[in-house]
């Protein structure tokens, strides 16, 4: 079924998928993680060079000045071909976050050049810190200070800013900090979706600049960046969970098993069909919460949240399909299929978990007609 | 109350026999490799220890009869133990040998194979591996292609078997192996024991999705084998594999390992660290799961009651192992929920038992990813579950 896209939109997902059907291997990506490198730094000098990165950021600012749509056209490649360098995290963040600072100029050509990761640092240990954060931004006579923690931030093995949420004498903030700053210091781990995450630790004293936003600002960016983050991870699930389903019906068609291709059996042409039907009515949710959010509807958080959980629960079951229907060789990590299962996995829980976007969801009401 | 058995066994007095030996005789490293067990398969050399261990105290092989070294516990005494040991973080023994070959030994060997095997698969020394599956035989077990022709008093083997658990820590494989090519498939299949020190063997690890390496691929380059190695008749291989694969299918006690999961759940479901707690479905979810383990208990006890030690649960067998295994994927699924991004950390070294250093993760959340993505397992191997269906359709249903 084909999504409805505009010329441009046809344009930048070809060349998007082109480029890293060509240039993004699936063996070289598996050996550069094992030799601990998460992400490729030419990987992203390519996307910039593509106009990936500022594809979010407002034309006055120098960007594109695309949309959700849009970039949910980069996250579903990203799940397609398993995509380690941060580009969804840094997607949201620009567009969602930075956007708000007093230096938004600079900070966000350097995102665009490629040099400036951002990765937003909300997760603290503990539940009741996650969105009401321990971490604080303190002033003592005309002196800020960051001090806190932030754990399992996924891919902050690879960003060079963290956006940081703290609490502040004001209410939340937004804080921008660099991960080699003097007082940061970052704890690098391998993760099961190839990504490398880390844990910070922070003592830090910042300058004026790197206070991203305050009081109600950094609220609204706070749920404007976890609904675009709902949105983009639904997307990439999306990407992923269509692999899975291709990857299953092209193996089924070459595997014989008594003396037929596995396709041939009807108990898993019916698993298969389900798994396409699951993949389809998620991709609906996923392109119209894009919409929503880029037409501003009064209904965008529900589509957002909508699209979560129905990203997360069709991705979850239709990779453990495609595992099960390839059998052993889909249990070994030298077979593609089962790292979209670990990706998936991962996104799953990640800004949001699905329960999360649940209750979130019971809790909005639909705008009237 | 069991006729030969007129003094009722006092379970209370011999489950608390077990766990002061259990308590005794497990060292720090034994319980971290337990606690650390992410697949069936625990760290091998404590699970080795442990076999040995066991295999002092007499417990080496509950489940044989006991003139070749079992224990004589009933029924009932076997699940205490079993259930003992995973409630104490006793590591898992490679189990090839004593699960799957030694019934099989006992069933069709003769008394010389029985003397040359046994001891060493009870003791531990011997590690066994399965040989069955091939790249291009999998649920089609019997279109198998590895050959082995009679040359004089040997086999000559050649061919290559894949997915074969733990080989690269073996030193004996037993294998399928084609000796007719000229009958249906089933029918020119033989049954033999291989060392695997034998000249022309060659054995490839390869990871896991999990990043450990468990299975192998093992090659086969005119291997020479005692025909004296052949277990049954000749071309009677796919009798003995039957035989050994049911008991595979029904020999291991889910229920324990799933109430074991289960208890983990409900101490996450008041935890603070539990990212589900808001997830108005979760704790319904967890109830329901566990009235399923509670039924699937009660089917154990049914069929298990029903059969005297050594039996052959036959079809149903495959019954309790569809539910078993889609119930341990369940619990492993509500477990990766709570952990949400706290298990995403891999981190290989902290699975070593000799680890006590920090990990990424909280410490309940280390091993969750890594049994979440093996539980996808444990409906391909032994059988997938589609295959297992077939089955109860042909051979309970009479379809
Ligand atoms: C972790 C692990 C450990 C293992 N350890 C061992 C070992 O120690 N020794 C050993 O010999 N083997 C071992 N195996 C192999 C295991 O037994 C096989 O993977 C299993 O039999 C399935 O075969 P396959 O992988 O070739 O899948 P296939 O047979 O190719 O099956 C692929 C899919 O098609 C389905 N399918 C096949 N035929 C039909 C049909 N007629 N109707 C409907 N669906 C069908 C299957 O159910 C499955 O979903 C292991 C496998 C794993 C994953």
């Amino acid at each position: 079924m084909a999504a409805q896209m505009t010329e441009d939109q046809t344009l930048l997902k070809d060349a998007a998928e082109r480029y890293l059907r060509d240039s993004y291997d699936f063996n070289e990506r598996r050996e550069r993680i094992a030799a601990g490198h998460y992400s490729d730094p030419t990987q992203w000098q390519a996307f910039a060079d593509m106009g990936w990165l500022a594809l979010p950021i407002d034309e006055d600012l120098g960007g594109l000045g695309l949309g959700a749509r849009e970039m949910a056209i980069l996250a579903e490649l990203c799940g397609q071909f398993l995509v380690t360098e941060p580009l969804i995290e840094a997607m949201a963040v620009s567009h969602a976050i930075l956007g708000n600072s007093a230096q938004k100029e600079s900070l966000l050509v350097q995102v665009a050049e490629g040099t400036l990761i951002p990765v937003a640092a909300i997760d603290e240990a503990g539940e009741a810190a996650r969105l009401s954060p321990t971490t604080q931004l303190t002033e003592d006579s005309g002196q800020w200070r960051l001090t806190g923690s932030k754990q399992w931030i996924s891919a902050g093995a690879s960003a060079t800013h963290l956006a940081v949420l703290a609490n502040s004498a004001t209410g939340l903030a937004w804080v921008l900090v660099s991960v080699d700053a003097e007082g940061v210091s970052r704890e690098i781990y391998p993760t099961h979706d190839g990504r490398g995450g880390a844990s910070f630790k922070f003592d830090v004293t910042l300058d004026n600049a790197q206070i991203i936003a305050t009081g109600e600002i950094a609220q609204d960016a706070l749920t404007a960046y976890r609904e675009l983050a709902m949105v983009l991870s639904s997307a990439e699930t999306l990407g992923a969970t269509q692999a899975a389903l291709d990857t299953t019906v092209d193996y089924t068609k070459q595997r014989i098993q008594f003396g037929q291709p596995l396709a041939s059996f009807q108990a898993l042409q019916h698993r298969m069909s389900n798994m396409l039907i699951q993949t389809e009515l998620t991709r609906s949710l996923v392109y119209a919460a894009c919409d929503a959010a880029d037409d501003g509807h009064a209904d965008r958080g529900r589509f957002a949240r909508a699209a979560k959980v129905k990203a997360a629960t069709v991705g979850r079951k239709v990779s453990q399909e495609a595992i099960q229907l390839h059998g052993g060789i889909a249990t070994t990590d030298e077979y593609i299929v089962g790292h979209f299962f670990k990706r998936i996995t991962a996104l799953e829980s990640w800004v949001c978990s699905k329960g999360e976007a649940l209750k979130e969801f019971m809790a909005l009401p639909a705008a009237q007609h | 109350m069991n006729a030969s058995n007129p003094i009722p066994t006092d379970y209370e007095t011999f489950r608390e026999g077990v766990r002061a030996f259990l308590k005794d005789a497990l060292s720090p490293e034994l319980v971290r490799a337990g606690e650390r067990t992410t697949s069936v398969f625990s760290d091998f050399e404590a699970g080795r220890k442990w076999q040995s261990i066991l295999h002092a105290k007499g417990w080496g092989a509950p489940e044989w009869p006991i003139e070749h070294g079992g224990t004589g516990w009933d029924i009932q005494q076997r699940y205490i133990f079993l259930e003992e040991c995973k409630l104490a973080n006793a590591p898992n023994p490679v189990m090839m040998g004593i699960q799957m070959l030694g019934p099989m030994l006992i069933h069709f060997g003769t008394e010389a194979q029985k003397q040359q095997f046994l001891p060493g698969i009870i003791s531990g020394d011997d590690v066994w591996c399965q040989g069955y599956s091939e790249p291009g035989s999998g649920s089609d077990l019997a279109s198998l292609k590895t050959t082995a022709e009679r040359d004089g008093d040997e086999y000559v083997v050649n061919g290559t078997k894949i997915w074969t658990s733990m080989a690269h820590h073996s030193n004996w494989i037993f294998c399928l192996v084609r000796t007719d090519k000229e009958v249906k498939p089933q029918a020119g299949i033989s049954f033999l024991l291989i060392d695997m020190a034998t000249p022309g063997i060659t054995v490839a690890p390869f990871p896991s999705l999990d990043g450990e390496v468990e299975q192998c691929q093992v090659f086969f380059e005119n291997v020479r084998v005692p025909v004296t190695n052949l277990l049954g008749e000749e071309n009677q291989g796919w009798t003995v594999a039957k035989y050994l694969l049911e008991f595979e299918r029904g020999g291991q006690h889910f229920t324990i390992e799933l109430k074991k999961q289960l208890s983990k759940l409900h101490r996450l479901m008041t935890s603070e660290t539990n990212r589900a707690k808001d997830d108005p479905t979760y704790a319904y979810r967890v109830a329901e799961t566990e009235i399923d383990v509670m039924a699937l208990e009660q089917t154990e006890l049914r069929i298990k009651g029903s059969l005297s030690a050594g039996d052959n649960p036959g079809a149903l067998s495959s019954l309790v192992k569809v539910s078993g295994t889609e119930l341990g994927q369940r619990c492993a699924e509500l477990l990766i929920e709570a952990a949400g991004q706290s298990a995403i950390p891999w981190q290989s070294e902290v699975l070593s038992p000799e680890y006590t250093g920090e990990t990424a993760a909280p410490a309940e959340c280390v091993t969750t990813m890594a049994e979440y993505i093996n539980s996808r397992a444990t409906t391909i191997y032994g059988g997938t579950a589609e295959i297992q269906r077939g089955i109860i359709a042909k051979h309970v249903l009479g379809l």
